[in-house]
Formats: C-alpha cells, structure tokens, sequence
C-alpha cells in the first residue's frame, strides 16, 4: 500500500461518494413527491370540520408546500449542506435533526447488542459444527440456524413477549439477577432483552452458517495442512490459522448489517414499541413527512458509503493479499 | 340502565348478540365485563396510571386534538371552555356558564376565577380572546372550527363574549372544544413552540414528551377542579394490538385509548380483573361510490347493491357482532338520528329486479351491462388495512352474485383521500364521519362542494338543507333538516353504508372512578384527574 495511491484512491472514492448522495437526495425528493396524496389532508385528520379551500392552501403555504418542486429542493439541500435539517410536518415545532439523532441510537444499539450476542454465540457454534462435522454439534447448530432463519421475527417476538413478560413471572416470579422483563418500551434494561434476542436470532443463524461454510473451505486448504505437518498442535492451528480467516465473512456480515439498519429493525421496533429509526422512516413515509424522510435517507446514504469505505479497508487490513487498485 | 339491571342481563344465559342488540337498543354505551359489578371505589391518593395509545404523540398544543391519541393527553394538560363529555353532553370545563344569543350571533362565556396555568399566572377573558383570534388564523388545523366568528369582546376580566358575522349553529361544540392557552407564555414561544412545551389550566403538566417512545405528565395540585387523585399519568405509544393486550395483562398499563383485537377485547371482558365499554363509533364504515362515473349514477343501481350485501353477516363474521348495520349518515345513538327512512335489508331478488328496471342486463359471464357499458368498478383499500379489506372482499362476493364486478385495489391512505377528492377513484372502503356526535351537519361530506365529499354527490336540496341546518341554533327547530338529510341520503344512496362499528376501551381495575354509562368512549380519557390507582 503506497501513500500516493492511497489518497488518489481515496479522493476517488469521496468524490463518487458525494455523487452518490446527491443523486439519492434528489431520487428521494422526487419519488416522495410522486407519492400520491397530500400530507396536508393527512394533517387535517378525519373531516368532522368541513375545511375550505382556502385553508387548505394557507397550511400549504405555511410549510412551503405551494412553491415550485425545484425551488423546495434547493432550499431544503442548501439547509441541509448547513447543518439544518428542518422540521417535521407531522411533528410541527420540532428539528428533523433531534428526531433523526434521538431515534439512531436506539436502533444503532439494537442492532449492536444483537450482533454482539450473534457474534459470540454464532462464531464458536459454526467453527464447532465444520470442525466435528456431522456429529451432533453440526446438526443441532444446522436445526438452529435453519429454525432461526425460518423463524418470522415478529411471530418470535411477541411468542417471547407472552412468554418471558406474561407466563414465566406467573410461574416462577422474579428471574434471578433479571428481574422482571417488561412487555415493550426501554423503561429499564430489562426492555432491551427480547428485543436483541429475536434480532440476534436471525443474524446468529445467518452468522452460524457462513462461519461453519468459511471453515468448511479452510479445512482443506494447504496453509492449514502445512501447520498441521510441522506439528502444530490442532487448537493452534484452529485458533492461529483457522479463526482468523473466517473474519472476512463476518466483517462481511457487519457491514451489510449497517446498510440495513434503516429497514432492518422495522418490525422488532414496532412489535416492542421501541422508538427506533425504522420506525421513524416508515411512520414518516406513511405520513408523507417529506423533511424526515429525504433527512433520514440523506444520513443513510453517507453512512452506508462511508461504511463501504470502512469496510474495503478492513478487508485490506484483515487480509493483507486484498490489494488497493 | 343501571349497573344493577345490567347485572341481571348478565346473570341470564344470553348470547353476546342478544345482550348487544338490548344494549344499543337503550342508546346507551356498553359496559360488559364482571368488573362493572363491583363498586368503583375512589382510588387512594398518588401512584402512576398508564394508559396506552397506537400511535405517536406529535404534537400537544390545540391543533393536535383531532387523534384520538393525542387528545387523550392534550385534554389532561389543557382545558377548554366547554367540552362533550362521555355522555354526549356539552359540559362547562373553564367556563362556569354560558349563554347564547337568540339570534346566534354571539356567545357569552363566564370564566371560573382564580384558576391557574401551570406557570402560576390566572386565567382571564384575555387569554380566551387571544386563543380564539390565534387559532382562527388560517393555516392552523382547528380554524375551521371558528367559521363564522367576527371576533371576541373582552367584557371584563372573567367574562368573553364571542359575536359572529353568521350563525354557526356548531360553534359551541366545536369552536369552543379548542383549549384555552395562556396569552404571555403563547405570545413568546409561538404556535409550534407551544406544541412542543404547553402550558394551560389542566390537572397536569407535561414531565416529559417523547412523541414516538411515551408522554408523561405529572399532577398539577392547584387546578381549579382540585389536585388530581394520582400523581402521574402516561401515555405509552404500543402500535401493535397484541401487545397492548400482554401488557393490560402484565399490568404495566391500565387502560388503552385506542382498542385492541375484538377478539382480545371479547377474551378480557370475561376476566373479573377488567372493565370493557364498547361504544358505537360515530363513523361508518362505508363504500364511498364515485357518483359521476356512468355506471354507478344511476341511484337505482346504488340501492341495488345495497341491497345484494348481506351486512349483518359481515358484521358478524368480521367484527364479532360488535355494531350496528347502517341505515343512516348519523350514527344510531346520535341524538339526530331518524330511524324512519327507508332500509336496505339483504334481498338479492330485489337487487336483482332494481338493475333490471335500470336497464342493466346480465351478459355470458354474469356481469351485467347496460349499452355497452359493465356494470364494473374498482374498489381501492388502503394498504395493509387488515381489518376492512375482508370487508371488501365479501361485499365482492356479494355484489358478484347480482351481477356487480367489484374489482378489489389497494394504496396508500393519502393516495386515497386524494383520488376520491379529486374523482379519480371509482371507490374505496373506510370509516369517515357524516355529521358529527358534536354537531350533526353533514357539511364537508355531503354538501356538493364540501371539502370530503367522497362521493361526488349533488343534491341541490340536500345543499339547501345543510346550509339552513347551519343557521339554525335551538336543537329542536333542526331536527327536521337533519330528519330530511337522512331520508334523501337514504333514498339516493350516494355511498353503501356498511355498519357502524364499535369501539371498545378495556380498563383495569387498578383503574378507579370510571363513569357508569358511557356513551362516547375517548372523553372518558379527558378526565384524568377524577381516577385513582387502586
């Protein structure tokens, strides 16, 4: 890796970057506005008050809505360039900005509990099935990944929610150290259990399956018949020369997951009632809320570029025969 | 009927139908459940009540109290002059009285003294003026409920008098729902600073407002109808039903606003531990028909299919049982309704002969037609709408087996609404209000240029009668517009009116001092500091 390469590279990949997020950012404004409907009847609700004309036009105005299409886009990019994301329709009074930055957290914290507990499940289970193939470790981990990618997310949550909030204080009480696991929200710590649960399923089965796979390719391969004829012993060679190269599909994994953070979560926020950004987007769609929804694909679109870029870099580092070109 | 009768109804073996049908009957809410034979003692003072919502909390200032969700809120921490209560009655909040000229061109209101807002200044006719004259102001969601005034008359510290350009015989109902805000704390923070932090006269304060995650209030000790009985009250945002079920359960909520499944709500009001109040919404659910489209103008046609639709047994297969069949723009219990127009009950052969005299004949693959034309249209759900596209599914079935092609679509709400203002929709199924429970003119949907008139529908008579319904104040002298609205919304059939359902509240017990008969169920939400935690 040569230092001039580097930054010609990097240039690069800013600058198509920046094209990609400017074409996003008027693909999202037209499409939201191609939508049929008008949010402004939306925002009048259910017509026990017959409504003019005339005050339907002035609430147009109000948010801007009455100007031409390329005047409304250029306004709200040019905020957008200065920090300013504008604010709701829906959500009258109130910044895009902090709805955006107060819903990511949650999900950004799902989606990382969840992975953390796929990862640390899913990684030794899928080394354990390649390397004691077809014995019992492989089958039960194959039955578990196939019933955890089978297994509907919001039928798994609310099967959970009956369970652990509704049935086990019934018949035990209190879980040790636990506590009591409520039905949904984030009140306390304990909010957080079922929902990282049945993310974690999914991803720990998808996780499982890729590790046992990648193992399954390596066992073969020269470098690890090498290590083992110089007489490395075989957690060694599991652990120096095995483990390390099954981290390619798992940054992988990582990474695809964040591109999926905004749509990924959608069902899990909604069953547990957690105010996360899925839950944000589709309510925002639904609603034809055009600021949150172009706001939220716009910090979409750089994440997932400047994670893309994260990601090559990785693998670069991760596998040293990966070269910049 | 008092609770007492209620309980020897229940003590009798008597299907859910038969107890229903007794109930509406009445006129009265339903209070099913064993929970309302017990004694709804006072609750003891302090605690937190939880109640549960499907959807966001936008916004908490008066143009965000048209939801039902927010509302629920909005009504704890701000107060209006005068209010329909549970019971469908106009009730003084912060008015003590009220009076309205004979000529209905002004309102006199007389204010409670020393009543507070939540930052310690008082509550006078000022700050009544400046809500009204602000919230009027087009380009907020509730002026339109001002239509008519002129503007508002200071008489002195404790007394407003509203004088109108024209009678607006909904004026008190719908004008004066509008909670009062306070003028100084307004006039600095502006419409939708106040949305965000309100302050106002009710019996609690916002603590914290997350609109998508839950609100919490916290009680207010110098309100003028006394401090609340519990010390906080919040509103969880659950979207999903089931959910909102474990969790009445569980007891992590006490109440939910918006309702569960039927079948959740049939399964707990068999549980001693919960009150169930099924109230008839005000709304139908209907097939709003394109009038102009050809094949669906003839009004023969649209009484045909009225009749081909068997609307017992979709009330009965799909809600339960749980409502009324249709046979007028104003719900059964709306003190407007006239049940003498003509009725619709399920008769295919008189649908049949209907389309015949209108000249639509039955072509080689059953659909009729008429010069040409099929008699086929295309009805549009909204999408994922569960609970009313099986509706549309057996009125499918039903109007196929007279000879109607009823071809079935789904999109978005917005998309809907606006296709049908505009008449580029043929038709659509959902729930929408043709004259209110707070005033019954059937103005935005059934006046030829109103606003939601779904239908298209023009009828120079029925535009005449809603504009003399609107100028007409004493209750009794427009009973006879509304009794004729009825009639001719019966007799041209602009929409196939399907039922009104029922809306269903579950309490617990936890939840103390409920009113005994409820006849609309979301103001019941309003009253947050009548109830205690028991």
């Amino acid at each position: 890796m040569r230092s001039p390469d580097v930054s010609t590279y990097l240039t690069f990949r800013i600058l198509k970057g920046l094209f990609v997020v400017v074409l996003i950012s008027v693909l999202t404004f037209i499409v939201m506005r191609m939508m049929p409907g008008d949010p402004v009847y939306l925002l009048l609700g259910e017509g026990q008050i017959p409504i003019t004309d005339a005050q339907i036009q002035s609430i147009r105005e109000k948010w801007g809505l009455d100007r031409p299409l390329p005047e409304q886009y250029f306004v709200w990019a040019l905020n957008l360039l200065r920090g300013d994301f504008g604010e709701s329709l829906i959500r009258a009074g109130v910044p895009v900005r902090d709805m955006i930055f107060e819903a990511i957290p949650v999900t950004a914290l799902l989606n990382a509990y969840a992975l953390g507990l796929a990862i640390v499940i899913a990684i030794p289970f899928g080394i354990a099935a390649a390397v004691r193939r077809n014995s019992w470790v492989d089958y039960s981990s194959n039955a578990i990944s196939a019933l955890g990618i089978a297994t509907p997310n919001f039928w798994l949550a609310l099967m959970l929610i009956v369970l652990f909030a509704l049935y086990v204080p019934r018949w035990f009480g209190e879980l040790p150290l636990i506590g009591r696991i409520p039905p949904f929200g984030l009140r306390s710590w304990q909010g957080w259990i079922l929902p990282v649960i049945v993310i974690a399923t999914e991803e720990m089965a998808v996780l499982m399956r890729i590790t046992r796979g990648a193992v399954l390719e390596l066992l073969p391969q020269d470098f690890v018949r090498t290590a083992r004829s110089k007489g490395l012993a075989e957690r060694a060679v599991l652990y120096r020369h095995i483990v390390a190269n099954t981290m390619l599909p798992v940054i992988t994994v990582i990474g695809f997951r964040i591109a999926f953070l905004l749509s990924g979560t959608i069902i899990v926020e909604t069953v547990f009632a957690l105010p996360g950004i899925g839950r944000l987007f589709v309510d925002s769609v639904l609603r034809l809320d055009y600021q949150v929804v172009q706001s939220l694909v716009v910090v979409f679109a750089v994440l997932v570029v400047v994670v893309n870029l994260l990601t090559d870099f990785l693998y670069a580092l991760v596998d040293p025969r990966i070269r910049i070109s | 009927m008092s609770d007492m009768k209620l309980a020897r109804i229940l003590n009798r073996p008597l299907s859910r139908r038969q107890f229903l049908r007794y109930s509406a009957a009445t006129g009265i809410g339903v209070s099913i459940g064993a929970g309302t034979m017990n004694a709804w003692a006072q609750g003891t003072q302090g605690g937190t009540l939880t109640w549960l919502g499907h959807q966001e909390v936008a916004g908490l200032g008066p143009n965000d109290i048209g939801p039902d969700v927010q509302s629920s809120v909005i009504f704890n921490v701000l107060n209006p002059l005068v209010h329909v209560n549970y019971a469908s009655e106009t009730e003084p909040i912060l008015a003590r009285s009220y009076e309205v000229a004979p000529d209905g061109l002004s309102y006199t209101f007389v204010l409670h003294e020393g009543v507070m807002f939540h930052d310690g200044s008082e509550l006078t006719a000022e700050d009544v003026k400046y809500t009204f004259e602000t919230y009027s102001e087009p380009g907020n969601t509730v002026a339109s409920r001002f239509n008519g005034m002129r503007e508002v008359e200071v008489v002195d510290r404790y007394t407003a008098r509203v004088h109108m350009d024209t009678v607006n015989a909904a004026f008190l109902r719908l004008a004066c729902e509008v909670p009062i805000v306070p003028m100084a704390y307004h006039e600095e923070v502006g419409v939708d600073g106040f949305r965000t932090a309100p302050i106002g006269t009710g019996a609690f304060r916002v603590d914290t407002w997350r609109p998508a995650e839950f609100t919490e209030l916290v009680a207010f000790p110098d309100h003028f109808r006394g401090a609340p009985l519990i010390d906080r009250l919040r509103l969880e945002v659950v979207p999903e039903p089931s959910v909102r079920y474990i969790a009445l359960l569980t007891g992590d909520a006490q109440a939910t606003v918006w309702p569960l499944s039927i079948e959740d709500s049939i399964e707990l009001s068999d549980n001693p531990d919960f009150r169930v109040i099924a109230t008839n919404w005000n709304s139908p659910r209907f097939i709003p028909l394109n009038n102009d489209v050809p094949q669906l103008s003839d009004r023969r046609v649209r009484q045909a299919m009225l009749s081909a639709i068997d609307r017992q047994r979709i009330l009965d297969e799909l809600e339960s049982g749980f409502g009324v069949v249709a046979s007028s723009h104003l719900a059964p219990h709306n003190p407007f309704f006239n049940p003498d127009v003509p009725q619709y009950p399920f008769d295919p052969e008189r649908a049949r002969s209907l389309l015949e005299g209108a000249g639509w004949v039955e072509g080689s693959d059953g659909i009729r037609s008429n010069d040409g034309l099929r008699l086929s249209f295309t009805c549009t759900t909204i999408s994922g709408d569960q609970t009313r596209r099986p509706m549309a599914e057996l009125s499918q079935i039903f109007l196929r087996a007279v000879g109607v092609d009823m071809q079935l679509a789904e999109a978005p709400v917005a998309s809907i609404l606006q296709g049908l203002r505009e008449g580029t929709l043929e038709a659509s199924l959902f729930n929408w209000t043709h004259g209110a429970l707070v005033d019954p003119s059937p103005a935005g949907t059934l006046r030829s240029d109103g606003g939601d008139n779904f239908t298209r529908y023009n009828n120079p008579e029925m535009d005449r009668l809603i504009d003399e319904g609107l100028t007409i104040v004493d209750p009794e002298l427009r009973r006879p517009i509304y009794n004729r609205t009825q009639e001719i919304y019966a007799e041209d059939v602009p929409a196939l009116m399907l039922h009104y359902n029922q809306g269903i509240n579950v309490f617990s017990n936890e939840m103390t001092g409920l009113p005994d008969n409820v006849l609309v169920g979301t103001p019941v939400f309003y009253r947050g500091n009548e109830y205690g935690r028991g």
